[in-house]
Protein backbone atom coordinates (compact mmCIF):
# COMPACT_ATOMS: atom_id res chain seq x y z
CA UNK A 1 0.00 0.00 0.00
CA UNK A 2 2.58 2.62 1.14
CA UNK A 3 4.62 1.83 -2.30
CA UNK A 4 1.66 2.50 -4.54
CA UNK A 5 1.11 5.98 -2.57
CA UNK A 6 4.29 6.55 -2.86
CA UNK A 7 4.53 5.81 -6.85
CA UNK A 8 0.94 8.07 -7.21
CA UNK A 9 2.36 10.52 -4.92
CA UNK A 10 2.07 13.54 -7.22
CA UNK A 11 4.13 16.75 -6.77
CA UNK A 12 0.91 18.68 -6.54
CA UNK A 13 0.77 17.69 -2.80
CA UNK A 14 2.96 20.94 -1.69
CA UNK A 15 0.43 23.01 -2.42
CA UNK A 16 -1.32 21.54 0.21
CA UNK A 17 1.33 22.68 2.83
CA UNK A 18 1.79 25.71 1.02
CA UNK A 19 -2.18 26.34 1.58
CA UNK A 20 -2.09 25.40 5.20
CA UNK A 21 1.14 27.18 5.86
CA UNK A 22 0.45 30.83 4.90
CA UNK A 23 -2.72 30.43 7.19
CA UNK A 24 -0.39 30.97 10.48
CA UNK A 25 1.16 34.40 9.16
CA UNK A 26 -2.61 35.83 8.44
CA UNK A 27 -2.95 34.72 11.43
CA UNK A 28 -0.63 36.51 13.26
CA UNK A 29 -1.16 39.58 11.37
CA UNK A 30 -4.42 39.76 12.11
CA UNK A 31 -3.79 38.99 15.79
CA UNK A 32 -1.99 42.39 15.66
CA UNK A 33 -4.96 44.65 14.61
CA UNK A 34 -6.48 44.63 18.27
CA UNK A 35 -6.62 43.68 21.31
CA UNK A 36 -9.42 41.45 20.78
CA UNK A 37 -7.98 39.39 17.71
CA UNK A 38 -5.13 38.31 20.24
CA UNK A 39 -5.79 34.94 20.54
CA UNK A 40 -4.98 34.34 16.64
CA UNK A 41 -1.68 34.22 16.99
CA UNK A 42 -1.97 31.29 19.34
CA UNK A 43 -4.16 29.96 16.49
CA UNK A 44 -1.16 30.66 14.21
CA UNK A 45 0.73 28.32 16.21
CA UNK A 46 -1.71 25.60 15.59
CA UNK A 47 -1.68 25.93 11.92
CA UNK A 48 2.01 26.42 11.83
CA UNK A 49 2.58 23.04 14.30
CA UNK A 50 -0.11 20.97 11.43
CA UNK A 51 1.94 22.51 8.69
CA UNK A 52 4.75 20.66 10.12
CA UNK A 53 2.96 17.61 10.88
CA UNK A 54 1.51 17.47 6.84
CA UNK A 55 5.00 18.83 5.91
CA UNK A 56 6.76 16.21 7.37
CA UNK A 57 4.44 13.55 5.80
CA UNK A 58 4.11 15.06 2.57
CA UNK A 59 8.12 15.15 2.21
CA UNK A 60 8.53 11.21 3.04
CA UNK A 61 6.90 10.47 0.16
CA UNK A 62 7.83 13.37 -2.37
CA UNK A 63 11.29 12.36 -1.42
CA UNK A 64 11.45 8.54 -1.97
CA UNK A 65 9.52 8.81 -5.34
CA UNK A 66 12.63 10.21 -6.66
CA UNK A 67 14.70 7.23 -5.68
CA UNK A 68 11.91 4.75 -6.18
CA UNK A 69 10.05 5.93 -9.43
CA UNK A 70 12.35 7.90 -11.58
CA UNK A 71 10.24 7.13 -14.17
CA UNK A 72 7.06 8.55 -12.71
CA UNK A 73 8.76 11.79 -11.68
CA UNK A 74 10.60 12.06 -15.43
CA UNK A 75 6.66 11.52 -16.76
CA UNK A 76 5.56 14.28 -14.33
CA UNK A 77 8.22 16.84 -14.97
CA UNK A 78 6.83 16.48 -18.77
CA UNK A 79 3.31 16.84 -17.96
CA UNK A 80 2.50 20.45 -19.02
CA UNK A 81 0.16 21.00 -15.64
CA UNK A 82 1.28 18.86 -13.11
CA UNK A 83 4.75 19.48 -13.43
CA UNK A 84 4.50 22.95 -12.84
CA UNK A 85 3.79 21.99 -9.32
CA UNK A 86 7.37 20.53 -8.48
CA UNK A 87 8.67 23.87 -6.76
CA UNK A 88 5.84 23.61 -4.39
CA UNK A 89 7.82 21.22 -2.28
CA UNK A 90 10.89 23.74 -1.81
CA UNK A 91 8.13 26.88 -1.62
CA UNK A 92 6.93 24.78 1.20
CA UNK A 93 9.98 25.14 2.67
CA UNK A 94 10.34 28.69 2.70
CA UNK A 95 6.77 29.34 3.92
CA UNK A 96 8.11 26.91 7.01
CA UNK A 97 10.94 29.33 7.20
CA UNK A 98 8.94 32.04 7.06
CA UNK A 99 6.49 30.70 9.79
CA UNK A 100 9.67 29.57 11.90
CA UNK A 101 10.94 32.95 11.91
CA UNK A 102 7.86 34.49 12.67
CA UNK A 103 6.72 31.93 15.47
CA UNK A 104 9.19 29.66 15.82
CA UNK A 105 10.37 31.57 19.01
CA UNK A 106 7.09 30.84 20.84
CA UNK A 107 8.20 27.22 20.72
CA UNK A 108 11.50 26.71 20.80
CA UNK A 109 12.91 30.76 21.37
CA UNK A 110 14.65 32.63 19.11
CA UNK A 111 18.28 30.87 18.47
CA UNK A 112 17.07 27.48 17.11
CA UNK A 113 14.11 29.13 15.60
CA UNK A 114 16.65 31.12 13.35
CA UNK A 115 19.04 29.05 12.79
CA UNK A 116 15.77 26.33 11.45
CA UNK A 117 14.67 29.10 9.66
CA UNK A 118 18.10 30.12 7.70
CA UNK A 119 18.61 26.32 7.49
CA UNK A 120 15.11 26.31 5.13
CA UNK A 121 15.90 29.62 3.45
CA UNK A 122 18.75 27.50 1.75
CA UNK A 123 16.96 24.18 0.73
CA UNK A 124 13.92 26.55 -0.49
CA UNK A 125 15.98 28.37 -2.59
CA UNK A 126 18.04 25.49 -3.73
CA UNK A 127 15.11 23.32 -4.73
CA UNK A 128 13.29 26.52 -6.33
CA UNK A 129 15.93 27.28 -8.62
CA UNK A 130 16.56 24.22 -9.74
CA UNK A 131 13.33 23.30 -10.41
CA UNK A 132 13.17 26.25 -12.06
CA UNK A 133 16.00 25.66 -14.45
CA UNK A 134 14.53 22.06 -14.93
CA UNK A 135 10.78 22.87 -16.21
CA UNK A 136 12.13 25.87 -18.00
CA UNK A 137 14.52 23.77 -20.10
CA UNK A 138 11.45 21.12 -20.37
CA UNK A 139 9.11 24.09 -21.45
CA UNK A 140 11.26 25.30 -24.19
CA UNK A 141 12.48 21.54 -25.59
CA UNK A 142 9.05 20.28 -25.20
CA UNK A 143 7.94 19.56 -29.05
CA UNK A 144 3.93 18.83 -27.37
CA UNK A 145 3.00 21.86 -25.96
CA UNK A 146 0.76 24.28 -27.63
CA UNK A 147 -1.47 26.85 -26.82
CA UNK A 148 -4.24 25.12 -25.18
CA UNK A 149 -1.73 24.32 -22.59
CA UNK A 150 -1.19 27.76 -21.16
CA UNK A 151 -2.30 28.08 -17.65
CA UNK A 152 -1.28 30.04 -14.53
CA UNK A 153 -0.30 27.30 -12.62
CA UNK A 154 2.80 28.00 -15.46
CA UNK A 155 3.88 31.04 -12.68
CA UNK A 156 4.65 28.61 -9.96
CA UNK A 157 7.96 27.11 -11.39
CA UNK A 158 9.87 30.56 -12.40
CA UNK A 159 7.82 32.93 -10.39
CA UNK A 160 7.86 30.79 -7.16
CA UNK A 161 11.81 33.04 -7.20
CA UNK A 162 9.90 35.30 -5.78
CA UNK A 163 9.17 34.19 -2.61
CA UNK A 164 12.88 33.36 -1.80
CA UNK A 165 13.81 37.32 -0.51
CA UNK A 166 10.36 37.19 1.71
CA UNK A 167 12.50 35.10 4.10
CA UNK A 168 15.79 36.56 3.03
CA UNK A 169 14.50 40.11 3.94
CA UNK A 170 12.81 38.54 7.18
CA UNK A 171 16.28 36.79 8.03
CA UNK A 172 17.88 40.02 7.59
CA UNK A 173 15.33 41.85 9.37
CA UNK A 174 16.87 40.90 13.13
CA UNK A 175 19.00 37.88 13.80
CA UNK A 176 21.31 38.00 10.67
CA UNK A 177 21.20 41.49 10.48
CA UNK A 178 24.89 42.53 9.75
CA UNK A 179 26.60 38.89 9.90
CA UNK A 180 28.65 37.88 7.20
CA UNK A 181 25.41 35.74 6.13
CA UNK A 182 23.67 38.99 5.45
CA UNK A 183 25.12 39.84 1.89
CA UNK A 184 24.68 36.37 0.57
CA UNK A 185 21.27 35.64 2.16
CA UNK A 186 20.79 39.99 0.31
CA UNK A 187 22.68 38.30 -3.13
CA UNK A 188 20.48 35.08 -2.92
CA UNK A 189 17.07 37.11 -2.89
CA UNK A 190 18.03 39.64 -5.38
CA UNK A 191 18.72 37.27 -8.05
CA UNK A 192 15.82 35.72 -7.04
CA UNK A 193 13.40 38.79 -6.89
CA UNK A 194 14.65 39.28 -10.60
CA UNK A 195 14.44 35.85 -12.08
CA UNK A 196 10.90 35.51 -10.55
CA UNK A 197 9.60 39.09 -11.47
CA UNK A 198 10.23 39.05 -14.81
CA UNK A 199 8.98 35.90 -15.75
CA UNK A 200 6.10 36.85 -14.15
CA UNK A 201 5.74 39.16 -17.08
CA UNK A 202 6.58 37.10 -19.66
CA UNK A 203 5.00 34.10 -18.70
CA UNK A 204 1.72 36.10 -17.53
CA UNK A 205 2.02 37.22 -21.10
CA UNK A 206 1.84 34.24 -22.86
CA UNK A 207 -0.67 32.54 -20.52
CA UNK A 208 -2.89 35.48 -21.11
CA UNK A 209 -2.35 35.09 -24.56
CA UNK A 210 -3.82 31.81 -24.30
CA UNK A 211 -7.02 33.59 -22.86
CA UNK A 212 -7.31 35.76 -25.57
CA UNK A 213 -6.59 33.86 -28.47
CA UNK A 214 -8.06 30.63 -27.62
CA UNK A 215 -10.51 29.04 -25.62
CA UNK A 216 -10.25 29.26 -21.69
CA UNK A 217 -9.28 26.95 -19.65
CA UNK A 218 -11.59 23.35 -19.24
CA UNK A 219 -13.27 23.66 -15.61
CA UNK A 220 -10.85 21.66 -14.04
CA UNK A 221 -8.01 23.88 -14.08
CA UNK A 222 -10.18 26.56 -13.23
CA UNK A 223 -8.86 27.16 -9.83
CA UNK A 224 -5.33 28.31 -11.36
CA UNK A 225 -6.71 31.63 -12.55
CA UNK A 226 -6.06 32.19 -8.66
CA UNK A 227 -2.16 32.07 -8.94
CA UNK A 228 -2.45 35.38 -10.73
CA UNK A 229 -3.12 37.23 -7.54
CA UNK A 230 0.35 36.06 -5.37
CA UNK A 231 3.13 37.31 -7.69
CA UNK A 232 2.27 41.16 -6.98
CA UNK A 233 1.25 40.20 -3.56
CA UNK A 234 4.29 38.26 -2.53
CA UNK A 235 6.66 41.50 -4.13
CA UNK A 236 4.44 43.38 -1.30
CA UNK A 237 5.12 41.20 1.26
CA UNK A 238 8.62 41.61 0.15
CA UNK A 239 8.85 44.99 -0.48
CA UNK A 240 7.57 45.89 3.42
CA UNK A 241 9.89 43.33 5.10
CA UNK A 242 12.64 44.41 3.27
CA UNK A 243 11.99 47.96 4.73
CA UNK A 244 11.96 46.39 8.12
CA UNK A 245 15.58 44.91 7.40
CA UNK A 246 16.95 47.71 6.01
CA UNK A 247 15.61 49.70 9.21
CA UNK A 248 17.09 46.71 11.08
CA UNK A 249 20.51 47.75 9.71
CA UNK A 250 20.31 51.42 10.37
CA UNK A 251 18.45 52.80 7.01
CA UNK A 252 21.73 51.00 5.25
CA UNK A 253 22.16 47.74 3.53
CA UNK A 254 26.12 47.13 2.32
CA UNK A 255 26.42 51.05 1.32
CA UNK A 256 23.35 51.78 -0.05
CA UNK A 257 21.64 54.49 1.75
CA UNK A 258 17.70 53.32 1.27
CA UNK A 259 15.72 55.76 3.42
CA UNK A 260 15.14 58.53 1.06
CA UNK A 261 13.12 55.72 -1.07
CA UNK A 262 11.21 54.37 1.80
CA UNK A 263 8.18 56.74 0.11
CA UNK A 264 8.82 55.29 -2.91
CA UNK A 265 8.55 51.68 -1.70
CA UNK A 266 5.45 52.02 0.03
CA UNK A 267 3.85 53.72 -3.71
CA UNK A 268 4.79 51.16 -4.87
CA UNK A 269 3.81 48.22 -2.84
CA UNK A 270 0.46 50.04 -3.10
CA UNK A 271 0.37 49.70 -6.38
CA UNK A 272 1.50 45.95 -6.18
CA UNK A 273 -1.13 45.39 -4.22
CA UNK A 274 -3.85 46.83 -6.10
CA UNK A 275 -3.22 44.69 -8.97
CA UNK A 276 -3.49 41.80 -6.79
CA UNK A 277 -7.07 43.07 -5.86
CA UNK A 278 -7.97 43.69 -9.18
CA UNK A 279 -6.92 39.69 -9.63
CA UNK A 280 -8.97 38.58 -7.15
CA UNK A 281 -12.04 39.81 -8.72
CA UNK A 282 -11.09 38.73 -11.84
CA UNK A 283 -10.44 35.47 -10.34
CA UNK A 284 -14.33 35.96 -8.64
CA UNK A 285 -15.73 36.63 -12.09
CA UNK A 286 -13.72 33.82 -13.57
CA UNK A 287 -15.15 31.32 -11.22
CA UNK A 288 -18.62 32.68 -11.75
CA UNK A 289 -18.49 31.82 -15.27
CA UNK A 290 -17.28 27.89 -14.66
CA UNK A 291 -20.01 27.77 -11.78
CA UNK A 292 -22.64 28.98 -14.30
CA UNK A 293 -21.76 26.62 -17.03
CA UNK A 294 -22.02 23.87 -14.53
CA UNK A 295 -17.78 23.49 -15.93
CA UNK A 296 -15.86 23.37 -12.13
CA UNK A 297 -15.19 19.47 -10.54
CA UNK A 298 -14.05 18.88 -7.52
CA UNK A 299 -10.62 18.39 -8.18
CA UNK A 300 -7.36 18.45 -6.09
CA UNK A 301 -6.43 21.59 -7.66
CA UNK A 302 -8.90 23.59 -5.54
CA UNK A 303 -5.72 23.93 -3.74
CA UNK A 304 -5.06 27.05 -5.56
CA UNK A 305 -7.26 29.03 -3.88
CA UNK A 306 -5.39 28.67 -1.14
CA UNK A 307 -2.17 30.01 -0.89
CA UNK A 308 -2.82 33.22 -3.19
CA UNK A 309 -5.25 34.25 -1.34
CA UNK A 310 -3.44 33.82 1.56
CA UNK A 311 -0.60 35.85 -0.07
CA UNK A 312 -3.15 38.49 -0.81
CA UNK A 313 -4.04 38.75 3.14
CA UNK A 314 -0.24 38.50 3.92
CA UNK A 315 0.17 41.49 1.58
CA UNK A 316 -2.64 43.38 3.29
CA UNK A 317 -1.53 42.95 6.58
CA UNK A 318 1.65 44.28 6.01
CA UNK A 319 0.83 47.37 3.75
CA UNK A 320 -1.30 48.25 6.62
CA UNK A 321 1.71 48.53 9.11
CA UNK A 322 3.18 51.66 6.44
CA UNK A 323 0.08 53.09 4.77
CA UNK A 324 -3.93 53.65 5.93
CA UNK A 325 -4.02 50.99 8.60
CA UNK A 326 -7.32 52.37 9.00
CA UNK A 327 -8.81 51.38 5.89
CA UNK A 328 -6.49 47.94 5.68
CA UNK A 329 -6.79 46.66 9.00
CA UNK A 330 -10.85 45.80 8.54
CA UNK A 331 -9.56 44.37 5.03
CA UNK A 332 -7.38 42.41 6.68
CA UNK A 333 -9.78 40.75 9.06
CA UNK A 334 -12.65 40.28 6.36
CA UNK A 335 -9.92 38.50 4.25
CA UNK A 336 -8.39 36.47 6.68
CA UNK A 337 -12.04 35.24 7.73
CA UNK A 338 -12.62 34.72 4.04
CA UNK A 339 -9.00 32.50 3.72
CA UNK A 340 -10.31 30.43 6.61
CA UNK A 341 -13.75 29.66 4.69
CA UNK A 342 -12.11 28.88 1.31
CA UNK A 343 -9.20 26.54 3.64
CA UNK A 344 -12.01 24.84 5.40
CA UNK A 345 -14.17 24.34 2.13
CA UNK A 346 -11.21 23.04 -0.03
CA UNK A 347 -9.85 20.40 3.13
CA UNK A 348 -13.38 18.93 3.07
CA UNK A 349 -13.50 18.83 -0.24
CA UNK A 350 -9.63 17.02 -0.77
CA UNK A 351 -10.91 14.26 1.98
CA UNK A 352 -13.86 14.01 -0.56
CA UNK A 353 -12.16 13.71 -3.25
CA UNK A 354 -9.50 11.49 -2.33
CA UNK A 355 -12.78 9.37 -1.18
CA UNK A 356 -11.99 7.91 -5.36
CA UNK A 357 -8.86 6.05 -3.96
CA UNK A 358 -7.06 9.07 -5.54
CA UNK A 359 -4.10 8.20 -3.10
CA UNK A 360 -3.77 4.59 -4.72
CA UNK A 361 -4.32 5.65 -8.35
CA UNK A 362 -3.20 8.38 -10.63
CA UNK A 363 -6.59 10.71 -10.51
CA UNK A 364 -5.21 13.77 -9.95
CA UNK B 1 -19.43 12.26 1.71
CA UNK B 2 -18.83 9.55 4.04
CA UNK B 3 -19.22 10.00 7.84
CA UNK B 4 -15.62 8.90 8.21
CA UNK B 5 -14.28 11.53 5.58
CA UNK B 6 -16.65 14.44 7.30
CA UNK B 7 -14.52 13.27 10.82
CA UNK B 8 -11.34 13.51 9.36
CA UNK B 9 -12.04 16.53 7.35
CA UNK B 10 -13.49 17.96 10.83
CA UNK B 11 -10.18 16.70 12.73
CA UNK B 12 -7.77 18.51 10.34
CA UNK B 13 -10.03 21.49 10.51
CA UNK B 14 -10.61 21.68 13.94
CA UNK B 15 -7.17 21.28 15.10
CA UNK B 16 -5.87 24.71 14.38
CA UNK B 17 -8.61 26.41 16.36
CA UNK B 18 -8.34 23.84 19.33
CA UNK B 19 -4.39 24.63 19.60
CA UNK B 20 -4.65 27.81 19.43
CA UNK B 21 -7.71 27.99 21.93
CA UNK B 22 -5.85 25.29 24.53
CA UNK B 23 -2.30 27.68 24.27
CA UNK B 24 -4.05 31.13 24.24
CA UNK B 25 -5.82 29.64 27.93
CA UNK B 26 -2.65 28.08 29.11
CA UNK B 27 -0.86 31.36 28.67
CA UNK B 28 -2.73 33.71 29.95
CA UNK B 29 -3.71 31.52 32.87
CA UNK B 30 0.25 31.56 33.58
CA UNK B 31 1.29 34.69 36.48
CA UNK B 32 3.93 36.39 35.46
CA UNK B 33 7.70 35.68 37.27
CA UNK B 34 8.36 38.63 39.92
CA UNK B 35 11.10 39.87 38.34
CA UNK B 36 9.31 40.38 35.16
CA UNK B 37 8.23 43.82 36.21
CA UNK B 38 9.36 47.97 34.92
CA UNK B 39 11.80 49.31 37.07
CA UNK B 40 11.29 52.62 36.19
CA UNK B 41 9.58 54.94 33.94
CA UNK B 42 11.21 58.48 32.70
CA UNK B 43 7.63 59.90 32.30
CA UNK B 44 7.64 59.62 36.24
CA UNK B 45 10.37 61.64 37.04
CA UNK B 46 10.20 63.85 34.21
CA UNK B 47 13.43 62.26 32.82
CA UNK B 48 12.53 61.87 29.10
CA UNK B 49 13.71 63.72 26.24
CA UNK B 50 12.53 66.16 24.18
CA UNK B 51 13.11 66.82 20.37
CA UNK B 52 11.16 69.07 17.67
CA UNK B 53 8.09 69.18 19.62
CA UNK B 54 7.81 65.04 19.98
CA UNK B 55 8.20 63.95 24.23
CA UNK B 56 9.89 60.61 24.98
CA UNK B 57 9.68 58.94 27.72
CA UNK B 58 10.28 54.78 28.19
CA UNK B 59 9.53 52.51 30.41
CA UNK B 60 12.00 49.71 31.38
CA UNK B 61 11.99 46.37 32.37
CA UNK B 62 15.65 44.59 32.41
CA UNK B 63 14.53 41.42 33.00
CA UNK B 64 11.59 40.52 30.90
CA UNK B 65 11.28 36.92 31.43
CA UNK B 66 9.62 34.83 28.37
CA UNK B 67 8.77 30.65 28.14
CA UNK B 68 8.90 29.06 24.47
CA UNK B 69 6.38 25.92 24.93
CA UNK B 70 9.35 23.62 24.62
CA UNK B 71 12.34 25.35 25.36
CA UNK B 72 14.08 27.16 28.81
CA UNK B 73 13.13 30.58 29.64
CA UNK B 74 15.00 33.67 28.78
CA UNK B 75 15.46 36.69 29.97
CA UNK B 76 14.87 39.90 27.46
CA UNK B 77 15.30 43.58 27.61
CA UNK B 78 12.13 45.37 27.28
CA UNK B 79 11.37 48.96 26.18
CA UNK B 80 7.72 50.31 25.76
CA UNK B 81 8.64 54.10 24.89
CA UNK B 82 5.63 56.67 25.01
CA UNK B 83 5.53 59.35 21.94
CA UNK B 84 3.59 62.54 23.01
CA UNK B 85 3.15 65.22 20.28
CA UNK B 86 2.99 68.77 21.96
CA UNK B 87 2.89 70.50 18.14
CA UNK B 88 -0.07 72.04 17.22
CA UNK B 89 -0.07 69.21 14.13
CA UNK B 90 -0.23 65.54 13.47
CA UNK B 91 3.24 63.84 13.26
CA UNK B 92 3.87 61.04 11.56
CA UNK B 93 6.33 58.96 13.25
CA UNK B 94 8.50 55.53 11.97
CA UNK B 95 10.53 54.60 14.83
CA UNK B 96 12.99 51.89 14.90
CA UNK B 97 15.34 50.60 17.35
CA UNK B 98 18.56 48.90 17.93
CA UNK B 99 20.63 47.55 20.78
CA UNK B 100 24.56 47.83 21.31
CA UNK B 101 27.00 46.37 23.70
CA UNK B 102 30.62 46.11 24.21
CA UNK B 103 31.87 42.66 23.06
CA UNK B 104 28.75 42.25 20.99
CA UNK B 105 27.22 42.77 17.98
CA UNK B 106 24.47 45.16 16.97
CA UNK B 107 21.12 44.42 16.53
CA UNK B 108 17.97 45.31 16.70
CA UNK B 109 14.51 44.90 18.67
CA UNK B 110 12.78 41.43 18.17
CA UNK B 111 9.55 42.45 16.68
CA UNK B 112 8.21 38.18 17.17
CA UNK B 113 9.16 38.63 21.14
CA UNK B 114 7.31 41.96 21.42
CA UNK B 115 4.35 40.36 19.99
CA UNK B 116 4.68 37.65 22.36
CA UNK B 117 4.44 39.79 25.52
CA UNK B 118 2.16 42.58 24.57
CA UNK B 119 -0.62 40.77 26.57
CA UNK B 120 1.28 40.76 29.45
CA UNK B 121 2.82 44.19 29.21
CA UNK B 122 -0.47 46.08 28.36
CA UNK B 123 -1.56 44.47 31.37
CA UNK B 124 1.12 45.75 33.64
CA UNK B 125 1.07 49.23 32.07
CA UNK B 126 -2.08 49.76 31.37
CA UNK B 127 -1.81 50.99 28.09
CA UNK B 128 -2.26 49.69 24.51
CA UNK B 129 0.88 49.06 22.28
CA UNK B 130 -0.02 50.23 19.21
CA UNK B 131 3.60 49.25 16.55
CA UNK B 132 2.98 49.40 13.23
CA UNK B 133 5.89 50.82 11.43
CA UNK B 134 4.54 54.22 10.91
CA UNK B 135 1.67 55.84 13.10
CA UNK B 136 -0.08 59.35 13.52
CA UNK B 137 -0.21 61.19 16.66
CA UNK B 138 -2.33 63.76 17.03
CA UNK B 139 -1.63 66.97 19.26
CA UNK B 140 -1.06 66.62 22.60
CA UNK B 141 -2.12 62.61 22.34
CA UNK B 142 0.30 59.95 23.32
CA UNK B 143 1.12 56.79 21.80
CA UNK B 144 2.63 53.69 23.10
CA UNK B 145 5.70 51.61 21.24
CA UNK B 146 7.13 47.90 22.87
CA UNK B 147 10.46 47.39 21.89
CA UNK B 148 12.31 44.07 23.03
CA UNK B 149 15.73 42.84 22.69
CA UNK B 150 17.73 40.06 23.53
CA UNK B 151 19.58 40.19 26.31
CA UNK B 152 23.63 39.35 25.71
CA UNK B 153 24.96 37.29 28.80
CA UNK B 154 27.32 39.29 31.09
CA UNK B 155 27.45 42.54 29.84
CA UNK B 156 27.74 45.53 32.43
CA UNK B 157 26.42 48.07 29.67
CA UNK B 158 24.68 48.83 26.56
CA UNK B 159 23.33 51.74 24.25
CA UNK B 160 19.94 51.73 22.61
CA UNK B 161 19.09 53.95 19.52
CA UNK B 162 16.11 54.94 18.68
CA UNK B 163 15.78 56.45 15.27
CA UNK B 164 12.63 58.50 15.03
CA UNK B 165 14.29 61.41 13.63
CA UNK B 166 15.69 62.11 10.42
CA UNK B 167 18.73 64.45 11.55
CA UNK B 168 19.17 63.01 14.55
CA UNK B 169 19.03 59.95 16.54
CA UNK B 170 18.38 59.38 20.08
CA UNK B 171 20.94 57.54 22.31
CA UNK B 172 19.78 56.00 25.61
CA UNK B 173 23.09 54.80 27.79
CA UNK B 174 22.47 51.93 30.51
CA UNK B 175 25.14 50.66 32.73
CA UNK B 176 24.73 48.20 35.21
CA UNK B 177 25.51 49.40 38.97
CA UNK B 178 25.50 45.88 41.22
CA UNK B 179 22.79 44.27 40.41
CA UNK B 180 20.89 46.68 39.21
CA UNK B 181 20.34 48.43 35.49
CA UNK B 182 20.73 51.94 35.92
CA UNK B 183 19.51 54.85 33.08
CA UNK B 184 23.13 56.92 32.80
CA UNK B 185 22.44 59.31 30.32
CA UNK B 186 20.94 60.40 26.92
CA UNK B 187 22.14 62.18 24.08
CA UNK B 188 21.11 62.94 20.47
CA UNK B 189 23.48 62.08 17.75
CA UNK B 190 23.73 63.27 14.42
CA UNK B 191 22.82 61.06 11.65
CA UNK B 192 25.07 60.63 8.75
CA UNK B 193 23.64 60.86 5.31
CA UNK B 194 25.46 59.57 2.88
CA UNK B 195 25.32 59.69 -1.08
CA UNK B 196 25.30 55.66 -0.97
Amino acid sequence: MLKRIIKNFGPEWGAAVMGTAALCITMQLSSEVSRPFSPLLYVGLGFFLLTTVIFILFLIPWTLRFFMYPEEIRKDLKNPVRGNFFPTIPISFILAGTGMNKLGPMLFGPWLSYHLSIIFFFLGAAGIFTFGYILTRIQFLHREIHLEHANFSWFIPPVSHLIIPVLGACSMDVYWAQTSLAPVIFMISMIALGVGFFNFLFVGAAVWHRYIYHTIPQGRLAPTVMVGIAPTAIVVVFLIKFTEAIEASHGSLFGINFVSVFPLIKIIASIFWGFSFWWLILAVILLTHYVKIKDHPLEFGWWAYTFPLEAFVVATGLLAKSVAYQLLYPVLITLNVLAVIVWVTVVFGTVKWLERGAFFSAQH
Amino acid sequence: MKFRSITVALTITLIPFIIGVALFLKKGDQELPRKTRFMTDTGENNKGAVYKGIKIDWAFCPSWEYQPLFFRSEEYFVFVFHYTNSNNEDVYLMPSYSFASSGNRRYSANEEIAMYIEDGIENQLKIQDQTPMNFKISPNSVKHYLVAFEKPPAITAFTVDVDIFRDVTLRLYYKKEGQIWVHDKNEFVNNYNGRG
